[in-house]
């Protein structure tokens, strides 16, 4: 059998203790033995940006770390944001400027989007779409995405 | 894929031929070599890894050695597969006597590539192929330095 | 027609599922006891098979089985035509080979499905391709379209007396006679390469066999769920009531999810039957490159001939279109492109012919354009050089040959993908494109914005381009209106949702006619057990045909409620009032009754219901066109370029639109920017390369590039130039907007880059344009 490596790791401020092996992918660790299904896999290399979460706060690919390389470390996933119910606003802002369509690459979208507005939270059109430059969407052509990050960016600083 | 070029080995035109019909020497001059085997004369069984960008695997296969006029050509036949595709090639050798106790090689030749590695590693074949021909002229020269100047 | 919803732009109701990582896509859908299938694909384009040993595989621990074509017994056969060819056009040739499940004998494409493994997980599954010991003869590959069509060229099939596919020859008026009257002939051959549909969610298909009900469960991410249900009760001898198949939330389609007959639709549901157990397939990107279907890929002989003064006297495009290794799919793509060459311009003789030729490359099938695309390329750069050859200004010679708004309905004469000879309904072709010249600033560009750059050194250029975009074919589709006891409504249709905003737009048209609130509707789309009857989700025709469905049977379940509020109520009919969410008697708000009450009463438990009263307020209606629509529009693109690098980069883009009337005009907008999306990377950025041998050599992200948030134009404006619909065909007025986006930008952004090179006559004969291909037709003009 496959050795199994004991990891501790925590998730949306939950910790969970597993054993896995070497070679099992972060994204698939959180999809399939956490049930944390919101993170998407697109591509599997690395370039589509769908599965991106935020690794000790920082937007990563999860398809590109194996799940023992997160032992000890702080993830967040799409499902720390908003519920159906009390959306995040940035959530808020892609519903309200129909930033999604098919839906699939839209976790990672928001997940690269939330700490790029923490670090800048006016930004121009332009630093928006280097945010998302490594984000592929299919269906939108991006317009309503960098509208409804305007959107949010406004929303979220008049907040604070 | 097409491949040329050519290198100036310090040794006499016998010494290098011989050079090229020695498993061991072909076996440690090449990156990632597992295993060579002579089987014949003139037939090699291999076992190779390679590294194409995000492509690494095992390939295992046949070298063989035609139409051989000792010591001035020979023409390669590789066939190679595994897990990430596959691999064939010819390439023809030529070894020139310069006359100085030099050599010069000139190779050109035809790959036929296929599978995850042409699919997902095309873009950085070409420079694989250069990286590890020159690495197995290297590691030649210093084979055979270590060879002539013992004789 | 605007109402209290349709017409308003509505936020969409699917949204906070898919924003909070709720909604289930196919690879979150998990059935207890499951097993995972992988696909060992051939990495040859075109072999023979001589021996297939997974002996060592099935040793691995944790692989349940492995099958090769062998092991599929009689179960083994080439699959149906999913699209049979039309046999409406005379003379037309078309030699079905269809796509086999899994290769025997013969490999015919790089991807080739070789064995199927099933494994505990996923992993052990691609572990096992390790012990597979494949043994083929290679054969040469057949790659390029007119060297293929030869008769010396190798055989994709061997029972074939040459590589052709299909040959057919659609002729109005008489080109040659025309020819010999013209002033003007220009011809030349042009390139559409190869593009994928590549949607960010990758196919699956989930397959689970109940064997104490005696009935399959099929999870599949496809844009035709009847299809798939249709074929896999064929192919196992069930019921089609024993076959029950679900469409979770679909990550994006754009055609190539429309195919059915693969080897996961075909294989997984007998392997789980035998095996008694669900078996799970997630295809990856890899795979998804090699062996989803897609599209391009032509090959255009053009020839225009054309008066002194501009005006087309004739056309002739005898056009080579790759269909793959098989063609499964019929001529859909093709017969997309000889209806759109000529759609846009009064064109009185038109020769074309298409020659359809099998190759080792994956299958073709419609990817969003769908061959409108490559028509409208075709002429509008036919158009191009004839301008130049003659003196004319692009500008002129499209104002003179297109057509006006009074010359429609036009019936052109050329059949197309729906078996029907092609009418061109209504719209103001030659008013798109002068909005379009207005908006894009055309005049001021010519005589003050270019010189000025040209002054201070930068390049710039511009192209304005017409199209259209056929929309919205039959047969038909339909749906199910149900008001629920609760008041609240549903709808259910077999139509399938891959991000179109289908429960939004469906629930705004019946929201308006039962006067409820818009999310009281809930929409069910691509469940064969709520809805068994439909064709699927292609062409641009959601709106349209289920639309119109939705309209018809609300209005009857709407007749419904006022025939039962009358008798409730002891009024007659003209008395009663809808009012949101109840009905009373006018004047009497007192006298309501809630709208899920009256629901109950359309269904009591005990007493009668007369005769002939179907009970509940419940409707179905199917709607189908005599003729599929044609959506019309033009696009301006201004764009600036590096004489250096050769980067385009888009500064203004301009798109004029006519879709017909729009049910939520913030849907319409999010559909032509992705659509817009998807045209510019066909055109900069994204080709699938196979090399000689058949080998795909951009199957991933990193070589087959998807444009992305900075590769789009800097200023992109859409007009909707359809106020009031003048299309008839439909109650609603609707006609389509799926593939209109990605169809103009081809030939708008190569006309601009050859306008920005104007000095050096650079003349662009193909699509895909990399920096690198440009530099190419840089270098070449100036070494002559």
């Amino acid at each position: 059998m496959k050795k199994l490596f004991p990891i501790t790791v925590t998730v949306n401020g939950k910790v969970y203790e597993r054993q896995v092996e070497a070679r099992l992918l972060l994204s698939d660790f959180l999809r399939h033995d956490l049930g944390l299904l919101g993170t998407h896999v697109g591509c599997e290399h690395g370039i589509c940006g769908a599965c991106t979460i935020l690794f000790d706060g920082e937007a990563v690919r999860s398809c590109l770390i194996f799940a023992v390389q997160a032992n000890g470390h702080e993830i967040r996933t799409v499902e720390s944001l908003g519920t159906p119910e009390n959306l995040h606003p940035l959530q808020q802002s892609f519903t309200d400027k129909h930033a999604l369509q098919c839906g699939f690459c839209t976790p990672g979208f928001l997940m690269t989007l939330v700490p790029f507005l923490e670090e800048n939270p006016t930004p121009t059109e332009d630093e928006i779409r280097e945010a998302i430059d490594g984000n592929i969407c299919r269906c939108t052509g991006y317009e309503k995405i960098v509208e409804a990050v305007h959107d949010a960016a406004e929303k979220m600083s008049q907040k604070k | 894929m097409k491949v040329e070029g050519e290198h100036l080995f310090k040794a006499p035109r016998e010494v290098v031929y011989e050079m090229f019909n020695d498993p061991d020497a072909l076996g440690a001059a090449v990156p990632g070599m597992q295993k060579m085997i002579k089987l014949d004369e003139s037939h090699y069984e291999a076992v190779l890894g390679i590294r194409v960008g995000p492509v690494s695997a095992n390939f295992s296969g046949n070298l063989s050695l035609t139409d051989e006029v000792p010591p001035e050509s020979v023409t390669l036949v590789i066939e190679g597969k595994g897990g990430a595709g596959f691999v064939k090639g010819v390439g023809y050798v030529k070894f020139e006597d310069l006359g100085d106790e030099t050599t010069l090689l000139k190779y050109t030749g035809e790959a036929n590539i296929g599978g995850t590695l042409a699919s997902v590693g095309q873009r950085m074949i070409d420079s694989v192929a250069k990286s590890m021909f020159k690495t197995v002229f290297e590691k030649l020269d210093k084979i055979l330095e270590e060879r002539w100047q013992k004789n | 027609m605007t109402g209290k919803y349709f017409g308003n732009p509505i936020k969409r109701l699917e949204d906070k599922q898919l924003l909070t990582g709720n909604a289930k896509y196919i690879d979150d859908i998990e059935v207890p006891g499951q097993l995972h299938a992988a696909f060992l694909r051939s990495d040859f384009a075109h072999a023979r098979i001589l021996k297939i040993d997974v002996s060592e595989a099935l040793k691995r621990p944790g692989v349940v089985a492995v099958y090769t074509a062998e092991d599929f017994g009689d179960f083994w056969k080439p699959g149906p035509l999913q699209v049979p060819p039309p046999t409406a056009i005379p003379g037309s040739k078309f030699n079905a080979r269809t796509l086999v499940p899994i290769a025997k004998d013969k490999i015919r494409y790089s991807g080739e499905v070789l064995a199927v493994v099933i494994a505990e997980s996923r992993y052990i599954a691609e572990d096992a391709f390790d012990d597979i010991i494949v043994d083929v003869e290679s054969l040469p590959a057949v790659v390029d379209l007119e060297k293929a069509w030869e008769d010396s060229s190798v055989l994709v099939h061997d029972d074939l007396p040459s590589n052709m596919a299909a040959l057919v020859t659609q002729e109005v008026g008489n080109y040659e006679e025309a020819k010999k009257k013209a002033d003007v002939v220009v011809a030349r051959r042009m390139l559409i390469e190869h593009v994928a549909g590549a949607a960010m969610e990758n196919r699956g298909f989930l397959a689970s066999w109940d064997d104490q009900n005696q009935v399959m469960t099929i999870w599949a991410n496809t844009q035709s769920p009847l299809t798939v249900r249709g074929s896999v009760s064929r192919a196992l001898g069930l019921a089609e009531s024993q076959v029950h198949v679900i469409t979770p939330a679909i990550g994006g389609g754009f055609g190539p999810k429309v195919m059915t007959s693969l080897t996961d639709d075909v294989l997984l549901p007998w392997i789980s039957k035998q095996l008694k157990r669900p078996i799970k397939w997630v295809e990856d990107r890899r795979e998804n490159f090699l062996a989803t279907t897609s599209e391009r890929d032509q090959v255009h002989h053009c020839e225009i001939a054309l008066k002194k003064d501009g005006t087309i006297l004739g056309f002739k495009d005898v056009f080579y279109h790759n269909t793959g290794a098989y063609d499964s799919y019929g001529m859909t793509v093709p017969l997309n492109t000889q209806t759109h060459i000529i759609s846009n311009y009064r064109v009185p003789n038109f020769y074309t012919q298409i020659r359809m030729v099998f190759t080792n490359q994956m299958v073709v099938t419609p990817v969003r354009g769908a061959g409108r695309s490559e028509g409208v390329f075709a002429m509008e750069r036919m158009l191009d050089f004839a301008a130049k050859e003659m003196g004319l200004s692009p500008i002129e010679i499209r104002r003179k040959n297109l057509l006006r708004a009074d010359e429609l309905p036009l019936a052109t004469g050329i059949t197309g993908q729906d078996f029907v000879k092609n009418t061109l309904d209504s719209g103001d072709y030659l008013g798109n494109f002068e909005k379009c010249l207005q908006a894009i600033e055309y005049d001021k560009f010519i005589k003050e914005t270019q010189p000025k750059a040209q002054k201070e050194g930068k390049r710039l250029g511009i192209g304005v381009v017409a199209f259209t975009e056929g929309t919205a074919v039959g047969p038909y589709e339909g749906c199910k209106v149900t008001v629920s006891t609760s008041g609240k409504v549903t709808m259910t249709t077999g139509y399938s949702s891959q991000g179109q905003a289908h429960y939004t737009v469906f629930a705004q048209i019946i929201a308006d006619q039962l006067n409820v609130k818009v999310e009281d509707v809930k929409v069910i789309t691509g469940d064969t057990n709520h809805f068994a009857w439909g064709a699927g989700t292609f062409a641009s025709r959601g709106a349209t045909l289920v639309g119109t469905a939705a309209l018809l049977a609300s209005q009857k379940v709407r007749a419904k409620i006022f025939s039962t509020a009358s008798k409730a109520l002891g009024v007659p009919e003209d008395q009663v009032e809808l009012g949101e969410g109840s009905v009373s008697i006018k004047g009497k708000p007192d006298s309501a009754i809630p709208l899920g009450t009256l629901a109950a009463m359309a269904n009591p438990m005990r007493g009668v219901i007369e005769p002939g009263v179907e009970p509940g307020l419940e409707a179905t209606a199917y709607y189908g066109p005599p003729h599929g629509s044609t959506g019309c529009g033009a696009m301006g693109v201004i764009l600036s370029i590096d004489e250096e690098t050769c980067k385009p980069v888009l500064e203004k883009m301009v798109i004029v639109d006519d879709c017909g009337t729009m049910i939520n005009p913030l849907i319409v907008d999010g559909q032509l920017q992705g659509g817009i999306s998807m045209g510019i990377g066909n055109t900069l950025y994204e080709r699938l390369v196979y090399d000689e041998n058949g080998q795909l050599l951009t199957a991933s992200f990193m070589d087959y590039l998807m444009p992305l948030a900075t590769d789009m134009p800097k200023k992109l404006e859409i007009i909707h130039n359809h106020a009031e619909s003048s299309l008839k065909l439909n109650p609603l007025g609707i006609k389509g907007v799926g593939e209109a986006g990605a169809i103009p930008p081809g030939p708008a952004i190569v006309q601009a880059i050859e306008d920005a090179f104007a000095d050096k006559g650079v003349e662009i004969l193909e699509t895909n344009l990399s920096p690198s291909s440009i530099y190419g037709y840089l270098k070449k003009v100036e070494h002559k």
